[in-house]
């Protein structure tokens, strides 16, 4: 018999594989970047295609991401979709919001690649809290 | 809707992870549907079904009418 307990945590070790080999490829780049640009300062073409490389790393994550979510069962998948409607709600209505006091309200300016952490914490956080609740 | 899993499983003297892994589900989804807070699809209810050898209707009853027979 096929043991999905088994192929969880199969799946669970590819995609903490993958998300490492992200993490140090992001570190990678970015240091790449910031040397790059600091030192040589480089053609515009040049700083754009530093700026890009840390989508690679990205893509990556997404990927294992995705491998990982189809490896999971109907309930896990549940729970992985009502976190992320969650964290779609949150971020978007939170940078929608915070739009609006930065134009009218004078509030200091965020840059958008805050964006990234703000989805990664606030999923982080929904799965906690729907874990919990299903328990 | 209304289960017996955890009886059913308690005079088979499984745990969650063993039914679990003849259903080839994880621990966490046995436990959310034996608590109510996760209705399966109809697959997973008939391999519970299949699993404990019984129909689906005498796993799992709808509230409702589980309600209006008592009544």
């Amino acid at each position: 018999m096929r043991c999905e307990p088994e192929i969880g945590k199969a799946a669970r070790g590819r995609y903490t594989r993958a998300m490492a080999v992200a993490a140090v490829l992001y570190i990678g780049v970015v240091a790449l970047g910031v040397t790059v640009i600091d030192r040589f300062a480089p053609p515009a073409w040049l700083t754009i295609v530093l700026a890009l490389l840390p989508l690679a790393p990205a893509m990556i994550a997404v990927r294992a991401y995705l491998d990982y979510f189809r490896a999971l069962d109907e309930f896990q998948r549940r729970v992985q979709t009502e976190a992320l409607v969650v964290t779609l709600a949150v971020v978007t209505l939170g940078a929608f919001s915070y739009g609006f006091l930065e134009e009218w309200a004078g509030f200091p300016h965020v840059p958008l690649f805050w964006v990234f952490p703000a989805v990664m914490l606030t999923w982080t956080v929904a799965q906690i809290a729907l874990r919990a609740r299903y328990k | 809707m209304r289960n017996r899993l955890k009886v059913l499983r308690a005079e088979r003297n499984w745990s969650q992870a063993d039914l679990a892994q003849r259903l080839d589900v994880s621990r966490q989804s046995v436990n959310a549907i034996e608590t109510g807070k996760y209705d399966p699809s109809l697959p997973l209810a008939f391999r519970i079904a299949r699993v404990f050898g019984l129909g689906i209707e005498q796993i799992f009853s709808d509230e409702t009418q589980a309600e209006q027979a008592a009544e």
